[in-house]
């Protein structure tokens, strides 16, 4: 995309949400808003303002090392999630025993809301960063389990046959056929994953904690400083977005085949390479 | 030569591996109920980390049927999570449907959703209890903004997938747009938009329960959670088990649900609808 055209198509976007922000500033100044219940949004911008620029102390710490501490425990439960996910995953794939004896668990493990074990997980881990690294683990590691394998157990015939002609071994076909055509269920699995995986940390901080942004949000909230509750709700709201952002870049990188585009600038790097090379 | 892996599963019945299911499960909890009885050294750790499934049962019974308590926390649970999960999934259709039918409605909706689907919106909790209370209605409101996602998403990827060439049918046999839209784009997009519906419930059951966790006086929510802190670990399972057990027959349920509604994917469904309607036109 050109950079005037993106310029111009972020304007008219950014526009609606100016609209919305004016006409929410609006009301609350004019209309009798009662700013109890919606703070207005200069009051938030003002609260984000003294946050992350005069980083102003709050549960003992600046908001940055709530950031910081959220963010850590959400990479960590992932972490453990997706390892935990891929490989029950790659065994169930490979092993019909154990698909049919131990994966049944997973999808009854599923339907009960891993937010209900919380307590459980309190009472367990303690009130430290453990509890919320098990609950994000838990609750994201469903989303790479199922898509692993239903992305592993994909079998495409021709492809099969055309292994098969040429001869390829057991690992080639693995490598060459099997995980590449599994690897954009794995990354929408992992997609979902990350935002769990956040989410579980959020609420596990709910549940007890003394650093995170989920207790920065409660302890304003239960004070009634809604403007600051907003804030760190906006503060979430870039978490997520980031979060986002970096599973969806490592997608399109990794998985370039999905969109013609990423296939062409790949083969077209794979030629140069070969031609260089003589 | 042909690959070991991702092979077809064997079709064998269910009466086939039921035995083992059963056993895999008896010697789990076998031995589940061993290490609690001899693996640690401390009763009261043992009986903190892994209460003993003898132990759980007896307060399944306890909490079901001697003492009752359970019910009114799982109807509440319910309630707040159904009645979440309907607003949501109302909401969420309706901007699908929305969003199909208008293009610039459809430009200018595209950050906000994009926003909404980073935010982790079971985070605005706190906000929704400060601002409704600790009743029923904050827990709704949470699950109503949970669960509107799923119904959004598949709404709008179902209706905007439509078969060009039916399309084409319904234009050259003169279907007005209503009918096209009734008839042919809600009709196929029917899949997808109870699936939304399956993952709604879901989304809206962890929105109720937090709400709970937050501050609420009646849910599951509530429940588990002061079983844990009178340490009756044994009763927190319990109530645990019972979500699952309630949330997986709401599950059938719908999946029953489906099965009969979207009629024209079973042949034997399809058959007997349009043997009923064919009377019903007096074409016999």
């Amino acid at each position: 995309m050109k950079p005037l055209s993106f310029l111009i198509s972020f304007l008219k976007y950014s526009l609606s949400f100016i609209i919305v922000l004016a006409l929410w500033e609006a009301y609350a100044r004019y209309g009798g808003l009662n700013e109890l219940f919606l703070p207005r949004p200069s009051k938030i911008g003002a609260k984000l303002y003294s946050l992350f620029v005069k980083v102003e102390v709050i549960e003992q710490g600046t908001i940055y090392w709530h950031f910081y501490a959220t963010l850590a425990q959400m990479s960590i439960g992932f972490a453990y999630g997706i390892t935990i996910g891929t490989t029950l995953a790659v065994l169930a794939a490979f092993n019909e025993t154990f698909r049919r004896y131990v994966a049944p668990y997973a999808v009854v493990f599923n339907v009960t809301p891993g937010i209900a074990v919380l307590p459980l997980i309190i009472a367990w881990f303690g009130f430290g960063w453990e509890s919320k690294i098990a609950l994000a683990t838990l609750v994201c590691f469903f989303p790479p389990f199922i898509n692993t394998l239903t992305g592993l157990l994909k079998k495409n015939d021709e492809a099969i046959e055309l292994f098969q002609t040429i001869g390829a071994t057991q690992s080639q076909y693995f490598w060459k056929q099997q995980l590449p055509n599994a690897l954009p269920e794995i990354f929408a699995g992992l997609k979902l994953a990350i935002t769990t995986a956040l989410l579980g940390t959020i609420v596990a901080q709910f549940g007890s904690a003394t650093e995170g942004v989920g207790i920065l949000m409660q302890r304003f909230a239960f004070r009634l400083d809604m403007a600051g509750s907003f804030a760190s709700l906006v503060t979430m709201a870039i978490m997520g977005l980031l979060v986002f952002t970096v599973a969806e870049v490592m997608d399109r990188r990794i998985v370039f085949w999905r969109d013609a585009k990423g296939l062409e600038r790949v083969s077209r790097k794979k030629q140069q390479k070969l031609s260089a090379n003589g | 030569m042909s690959y070991s892996t991702s092979q077809q599963t064997k079709n064998i019945s269910i009466f086939k591996t039921l035995p083992f299911h059963l056993l895999i499960f008896a010697v789990l909890i076998v031995i589940w109920e061993l290490t609690n009885l001899y693996g640690f050294e401390d009763q009261i750790q043992a009986d903190m980390i892994a209460p003993r499934p003898t132990n759980i049962f007896l307060a399944m019974l306890d909490i079901f049927i001697i003492d009752k308590t359970v019910w009114k926390h799982l109807i509440s649970t319910f309630q707040k999570a159904l009645l979440g999960a309907s607003i949501g999934t109302a909401i969420g259709m309706g901007l699908a449907i929305a969003a199909t039918l208008s293009l610039t409605f459809r430009k200018y909706i595209k950050p906000w959703i994009i926003l909404m689907e980073a935010t982790p919106r079971i985070a605005v909790g706190p906000i929704f209890v400060a601002l409704l209370g600790f009743g029923l209605w904050s827990a709704v409101a949470l699950a109503a903004l949970v669960a509107f996602f799923g119904p959004f998403v598949n709404t709008f990827q179902g209706l905007m997938e439509v078969d060009e060439e039916a399309e084409e049918m319904f234009r050259s046999l003169g279907a007005s747009r209503f009918q096209t839209f009734w008839k042919l784009r809600f009709a196929s997009a029917m899949e997808l938009i109870s699936a939304g519906w399956k993952l709604a419930t879901a989304s809206a059951f962890g929105g109720a329960l937090v709400a709970e966790f937050i501050q609420a006086s009646e849910g599951m929510g509530v429940l588990i959670a002061q079983y844990v802190i009178m340490i009756t670990m044994d009763y927190a399972f319990a109530g645990l088990l019972s979500v699952t057990i309630f949330g997986f027959i709401l599950f059938k349920i719908m999946d029953y649900f489906d099965y009969r509604l979207i009629f024209w994917k079973n042949d034997y469904l399809l058959l007997k609808e349009s043997e009923k309607r064919r009377k019903k036109a007096g074409i016999v």
